[in-house]
């Protein structure tokens, strides 16, 4: 790899030293070295060349319409060029909190801004392609330390190498800095808030300092070697224990093992330990003091312990772990119905087991049933294996008068349907009689109107046989009558 | 460039040793060779940054590279060796002149040719090399990104010679009281280098820089063709 040869400061004399090479010594002035720029394309395998071609093709492809897509991923969406979100602020504190990073330079928000963009320039100008640190630190003016955190960080979050294929585990990575940032930006909050030393930017492990005078934190290293601010001395600094169940959650195996310890020891640390595995004796007594009913084992021993929990395993973990533990107790029962009912109590959770086994009770004054001895018995009691057997019992009742009640409900409902299909019925009976009615009176009209017909008929019949009577008697009748009838000639012959 | 600061000459005042800059970054310059592969390299290191951070660095720019593992120990080697020389240093107390002091650029990396010559002052604690090389590759169009931490680390490693150099100046003051030590501080090498600024500033003087100096302290840039990258590749690397 190219290095610059370093000119010394012991040069005497003020001038450039002679070039070892035989390039033309021209001195190109600024305005001209663009027109360089367009030469350096030229083929050449090396990465820094490639940069060249990239820091060239970064420029071309503003212009153009970009030919491929960069993802990010959804969790990263709040990046954007223009500023510095709150996520890079928390995530990144070395950069914006301190004195350090007041100062603007190579420790402030612009240096930040500065290696993210072009961190992310250069690796969106080929997102095929892994973009190494190596590669990328040769390119970025500043401390190798801090360009690598940020790097991590983007890498962390898919802003850079996302969807390239890993080449395998980094080893040297620092592993410490990975689970913190996607778990602490996760509103459950499960995580311990991991405490970052103010010497060395690196997450304090078991235990850390902290200083009240100066509000600082540091980690075991930088204490031991002094690394912090003249003004104070180690005196001033206050060791704080982290909690280790934080970084490594008990299984419900282990859980169990070290509870079946507990029982078959008593309080041999060192067997129990054993029995457990992977657990040290101090874990193991921090695990059994925090599940719920551990202390009733532990008793006056409790103050020999100074273990600082930390408030952020919060209820909802710990109500959760006590579920598990609950279980284990009640799992090796012989009964299956206790079991069961275990199981469903702790899915449910105590509160509404309790307001299930008050129901219940109350249900069950009412209902008469034959097993009501042990609902009985836990009348009362706020223990909740019991609530939970009354919980299971008065279930069936509750089911069974449930059952009784919807099948009235069933037949009120079809009598009541039938009822008012027959209703409707009935109405369209009316309707269709008065339509009866109606025509039967319309035809008696018809009938009478076609008597009077006939009638009428009947009359011009009478009339008409009248003139031809007159007509054929013999003429001297007819014209004595002729001049009374009609004068008209009615018939024909 | 940082503006030079005019207060009088006789102030000087002890420190204690660090590198005259704002951020205190150890320029670390890296050399090894294993089985015909050779690895150079320059860059500025933190000295606050744990040791681990070291190991999991040389491991990490080994596979990046593809070198083999066997470059780690010697490169783990000579980076802690550095940085154990700029921690042996730091106990001590070093003296600090308003000196303004000529530094040099003249480097090339892959294309690009950078020669450049200006003042420093090496009093200004607060003075930033990295934006200084910033500037300067922002200002002449260089396009290779890798000129600039060539010149931040150039640059740091000039101060930290001048540095290094006036701690052990007033190692020898301490140890040669009787000799009247402060003026031999002033008549060591590096410091003849220090610009006399009276001569500039004085009722004689200007400010402004006389016309035939002009070629002196206007930076250089060339893009050399990559034949010549090739020639002198094997002329330097033997």
């Amino acid at each position: 790899m190219a290095t610059p040869p370093a000119a010394t400061a012991t040069n005497s004399a003020p001038t450039p030293p002679k070039p070892p090479y035989k390039a033309p010594p021209f001195s190109q002035p600024p305005s001209t070295a663009g027109a360089g720029k367009t030469e350096t394309p030229a083929a050449s395998t090396s990465t820094a060349a490639a940069a060249v071609v990239a820091a060239v093709a970064a420029t071309g492809a503003a212009a153009e319409e970009p030919s491929y897509i960069i993802t990010v991923p959804s969790y990263s969406a709040w990046f954007s060029y223009d500023s510095v979100s709150d996520t890079e602020r928390r995530l990144m504190p070395e950069f914006f909190q301190g004195e350090a990073a007041a100062a603007s330079g190579s420790r402030g928000p612009e240096a930040y801004k500065y290696y993210r963009d072009t961190l992310v320039k250069r690796f969106r100008v080929r997102p095929e392609r892994r973009l190494t640190l190596t590669e990328a630190r040769r390119g970025l003016i500043g401390d190798i330390g801090s360009v690598r955190r940020v790097f991590d960080f983007l890498e962390e979050w898919g802003l850079i190498n996302y969807g390239v294929s890993l080449p395998g585990v980094k080893q040297g990575r620092d592993k410490r800095e990975e689970p913190v940032a996607p778990q602490s930006s996760l509103p459950a909050g499960v995580s311990a808030p991991k405490k970052l030393c103010i010497g060395c930017r690196t997450v304090c492990g078991q235990a850390y300092f902290t200083c009240e005078k100066a509000d600082i934190t540091i980690c075991c290293r930088c204490y031991v070697r002094a690394n912090y601010r003249p003004g104070l001395t180690p005196a001033d600094f206050k060791k704080v224990e982290t909690s280790e169940d934080a970084k490594s959650d008990w299984t419900d195996k282990e859980t169990l093992h070290l509870l079946e310890a507990v029982m078959q020891y008593g309080e041999d640390w060192k067997k129990i330990s054993e029995h457990v595995g992977s657990r040290s004796e101090k874990d193991c007594i921090a695990r059994l003091l925090r599940l719920p009913f551990g202390e009733q084992f532990m008793g006056p021993k409790e103050d020999k312990m100074q273990f600082e929990t930390d408030d952020d395993i919060t209820d909802e973990s710990r109500a959760e772990i006590s579920k598990r533990v609950r279980l284990t107790p009640l799992a090796d029962a012989s009964n299956p119905i206790m079991a069961q009912v275990a199981f469903l109590s702790a899915i449910v959770g105590s509160d509404v087991a309790t307001a299930a086994a008050q129901a219940a009770i109350s249900a069950q004054s009412q209902v008469d049933e034959t097993n009501d001895s042990p609902a009985d018995s836990s009348i009362g009691s706020p223990k909740e294996e019991e609530s939970c057997y009354t919980n299971g019992f008065s279930a069936n009742d509750l089911l069974k008068e449930a059952s009784a009640n919807a099948r009235v409900q069933l037949e009120k409902e079809r009598k009541d349907i039938e009822q008012s299909l027959s209703d409707i019925v009935d109405v369209q009976m009316k309707e269709i009689q008065a339509k009866i009615c109606r025509f039967e009176q319309k035809e008696l009209l018809m009938e009478k109107e076609r008597q009077q017909l006939h009638y009428l008929q009947k009359l011009l019949f009478a009339d008409q046989l009248a003139v031809v009577q007159h007509q054929c008697r013999p003429h001297a009748v007819t014209a004595e009558n002729e001049a009374d009838e009609n004068p008209k000639p009615v018939l024909t012959s | 460039m940082k503006t030079v600061s005019l207060s009088a000459p006789t102030r000087s005042s002890t420190v204690k040793f660090r590198m005259p800059t704002r951020d205190n970054l150890v320029p670390i310059r890296v050399d090894v060779e294993v089985d015909g592969q050779r690895y150079r390299d320059a860059f500025t290191w933190n000295p606050r940054d744990p040791d681990s951070e070291i190991i999991s660095f040389a491991k990490r720019t080994a596979k990046d590279l593809k070198l083999p593992a066997s470059f780690v120990p010697q490169m783990l080697q000579s980076i802690q060796g550095q940085l154990a020389e700029f921690r042996s240093y730091e106990g001590q107390e070093m003296q600090i002149k308003e000196k303004i002091m000529p530094l040099k650029i003249d480097l090339r990396v892959n294309n690009t040719l950078v020669r450049d010559q200006f003042l420093w002052d090496i009093g200004n604690l607060d003075s930033d090399p990295e934006e200084f090389a910033r500037t300067l590759c922002d200002d002449l169009n260089i396009t290779d990104p890798e000129v600039g931490p060539a010149i931040a680390v150039s640059i740091r490693e000039q101060l930290y010679e001048i540095a290094s150099q006036s701690v052990s100046a007033m190692r020898e003051a301490k140890v040669s009281k009787k000799r009247r030590a402060p003026e031999f501080a002033s008549n060591s090498k590096a410091m003849n280098n220090a610009v006399d600024m009276f001569k500039y500033f004085g009722s004689k003087g200007s400010v402004i820089r006389k016309r035939k100096e002009w070629y002196l302290y206007a930076p250089v840039v060339d893009v050399v063709p990559n034949e010549e990258v090739v020639v002198v590749d094997t002329t330097e690397g033997a």
